[in-house]
């Protein structure tokens, strides 16, 4: 018995040491830049970006962004994320970033409301903080928006109604109801169709998917029983179109119901192929990592001042800025695919 | 008849009814084929893991790492599959699952069963690492294009029908929930490890007693659940063809709710196969037929909660009425 648990003790240490060892290559890995650049003295900064969850194409995507500014300027970025979508796992990670004294922490936000006393405390301990994805947020330097929300709702809008030859009903999603850009696409997109194609009618709007595939599927079977004439979808999580275009092959409704919404090609492509999704638009998230880390650089290197109205960051969609209240940046980097131009991206 | 008041599975049912009359009643689409077909097939993935938590309670433990294995063998196995450049039968897909699933399971009873840690904080533990393992070293992404047998068999379905809301049908995978509900009840029931299992989370000293082995029997017990993880985690990445490392974590509560729900209990040694199953179903109408209802969708995360909270006190309160009955006994 006795031998038996020492055997397993020894076992269990293997484990651990192979786990840690994993651990170690990798943060080493990390380390050797940092220690070649020498922190922020010569003007190298470390740049943290959080984002609302890992293992999504989405945020994988913005993380080639990150990367690609870290070995384009040889500043050390990279990039960290909860592996489910919460946003206390998120406080966590950014109260372990403050611990680290990390220079800049770039960050997407689960909750607005719930990350605005942890980033009060990253500013306080002199770290620069810009959000993406969190207009009106108040504890950053700058929030960052790939477009205005409002204009960017009007054109899924917009892209809803050719789809639906603007008439019928149709129902809108958000990832989560905390997640105020979801909610402002909805709203303002909602508003422009009351405002622009009074023949169709929203049945059900918001609904929750939880960022989940299979969730945005069962909740669109079950509005299309409650409203049998649905005509169209606009989602807004990435995976809320492909969920309901899956429930759309499935009952082999394709071309009977219009779908757009917020998706990449990667998760999305099949169903634009086959015709259950008319049309996805979005905003190339590594764009806008850049854009954030770009901007962090700026505060930290003194150039704040320079951060106005017009200001060209050198990337596309980023060339002529949009600024209000010394806080807000908006830019107009919005994208759409279709059948057409699907082949153009590779995410 | 006096046993039958006493138990929840009697109550559930009585619910059960009583909720389905109402929804029914305010939106007749509720009696519809297509709902009830939905239904079904919102239950699959679920089913399954409420088979293997319902095995877990009832030997006294609780395991919160189900999610976890389930979405690291599917991830696994995907990505094998998809690595292969023959065509393979999509058998191949469960057998593997299934076996990392045992893996992992195994790898949980080492912890319970030999080390005797408790059975929270052991599953709480290896669930961040079978995730953090998987996000970490095999790979982040998802796997959206899935191999061809995989991708046929989410559109085999049996019981087909074409209605005004297009062609519904029961996808075939769900005969694997109802062969695992089976094999569970018939475990439970007529089997000596399944009268074990009772035994041990009844009073595991009195079982030991009996001869019964309780490392024997906790192994068998998460071994068993991984394994079914593991099957459920490859039906859940054919049902939705697409294979995401960061599907299903956290699904674990309303899980363990439902279990808890439909009568077992926290404690160990009670729950049925019927009671956990009819609270499942409880938990998923009430989640599939908000929209139907009409109810905005601010709200649905209050009932839902709501749900939660109320099961899983009446479960308690029967729990700690049951430990004041049995107090004289043992000073007796």
């Amino acid at each position: 018995m006795r031998k038996n648990k020492l055997f397993l003790v020894g076992l269990l240490m293997l484990i651990m040491s192979v786990v840690l060892l994993g651990c170690n290559s990798d943060a080493s890995g990390n380390s050797d830049d940092g220690n070649s650049n020498g922190g922020s003295d010569d003007g190298k900064y470390k740049i943290a970006t959080v984002v609302k969850l890992s293992g999504v194409a989405w945020f994988d995507r913005m993380e080639e962004g990150v990367d690609k500014f870290g070995e384009d300027t040889g500043h050390e970025t990279f990039q960290q994320g909860p592996q489910q979508a919460d946003a206390a796992q998120q406080v966590q990670i950014i109260e372990d970033l403050i611990a680290q004294q990390v220079d800049a922490i770039t960050v997407v936000p689960f909750s607005a409301e719930a990350l605005e006393p942890v980033l009060k405390k990253a500013r306080d301990a002199g770290i620069v903080v810009i959000s993406h994805e969190a207009d009106g947020m108040e504890n950053v330097d700058f929030n960052i928006e790939a477009f205005n929300n409002s204009d960017y709702g009007k054109f899924l809008m917009d892209n809803l109604a050719a789809a639906m030859g603007e008439e019928g009903e149709y129902m809108t999603t958000v990832g989560s109801l905390t997640s105020n850009s979801h909610m402002e696409w909805v709203q303002s997109a909602h508003q422009h169709q009351l405002d622009n194609y009074p023949n169709m009618t929203a049945v059900v709007t918001e609904v929750e998917t939880g960022d989940d595939l299979n969730t945005a599927s069962e909740k669109f079977r079950e509005t299309l029983k409650a409203h049998p004439d649905l005509k169209g979808f606009q989602g807004s999580a990435s995976t809320d179109a492909p969920g309901a275009a899956l429930a759309i092959e499935e009952l082999g409704l394709e071309g009977q119901i219009s779908v757009v919404g917020t998706s990449v090609p990667s998760v999305s492509g099949q169903y634009i192929e086959n015709g259950s999704i008319n049309a996805i638009t979005f905003w190339d998230p590594a764009d806008a990592a850049y854009a954030m880390n770009t901007l962090a650089v700026m505060i930290l290197d003194g150039k704040k001042d320079e951060i106005q109205t017009g200001l060209d960051l050198g990337i596309k969609g980023y060339d002529s800025l949009t600024v209000k209240d010394g806080k807000y940046i908006y830019g107009n980097a919005y994208v759409k695919v279709d059948k057409d131009n699907l082949d153009e991206y590779n995410f | 008849m006096k046993r039958i008041l006493k138990t929840n599975e009697f109550y559930i049912t009585i619910v059960l009814v009583l909720l389905i009359f109402y929804i029914g009643s305010q939106n007749s689409t509720f009696f519809s084929i297509n709902n009830w077909f939905d239904l079904i097939r919102s239950g699959i993935v679920p089913g399954i893991f409420v088979i293997g938590t319902l095995l877990v309670l009832i030997s006294g433990g609780i395991d919160v790492s189900f999610p976890a294995i389930a979405a690291f063998s599917m991830y696994t196995t995907t990505s094998i599959i998809t690595s292969l450049d023959f065509d393979v039968p999509v058998i191949f897909a469960f057998v593997i699952g299934a076996l990392i699933g045992l893996f992992l399971g195994f790898i949980n009873s080492i912890f319970i069963a030999f080390l005797k840690l408790p059975t929270l904080i052991v599953t709480l533990g290896t669930a961040s690492i079978y995730s953090g393992f998987l996000l970490t070293f095999i790979d982040d992404g998802q796997i959206t294009r899935l191999p061809e047998a995989m991708t046929n068999l989410s559109k085999t379905r049996i019981f087909e029908i074409t209605t005004d809301y297009g062609t519904i049908g029961i996808p075939v995978v769900f005969l694997i929930t109802v062969a695992i509900a089976v094999l569970g009840w018939f475990l439970l029931k007529y089997t000596m490890i399944g009268r074990s299992i009772y035994a041990l989370g009844g009073d595991e000293v009195s079982a030991e007693r009996m001869g019964i082995s309780s490392v024997k029997i906790k192994v068998f017990v998460y071994c068993f659940v991984g394994t079914l993880a593991g099957i459920a985690g490859v039906i859940h990445t054919i049902m939705t063809r697409n294979s995401n490392a960061s599907d299903l974590l956290g699904g674990e509560l309303l899980i363990i709710a439902a279990v808890v729900l439909g009568g077992a209990r926290i404690t160990g040694g009670h729950g049925t196969i019927y009671g956990s199953l009819i609270a499942l179903l409880l938990i998923l109408i009430i989640q599939n037929s908000l929209i139907l209802l009409g109810i905005p969708s601010y709200w649905q995360r209050f009932v839902i909660g709501a749900l939660i909270l109320i099961g899983t006190g009446l479960s308690a309160i029967q729990v700690k009425r049951s430990l004041e009955k049995r107090n004289p006994i043992m000073t007796e």
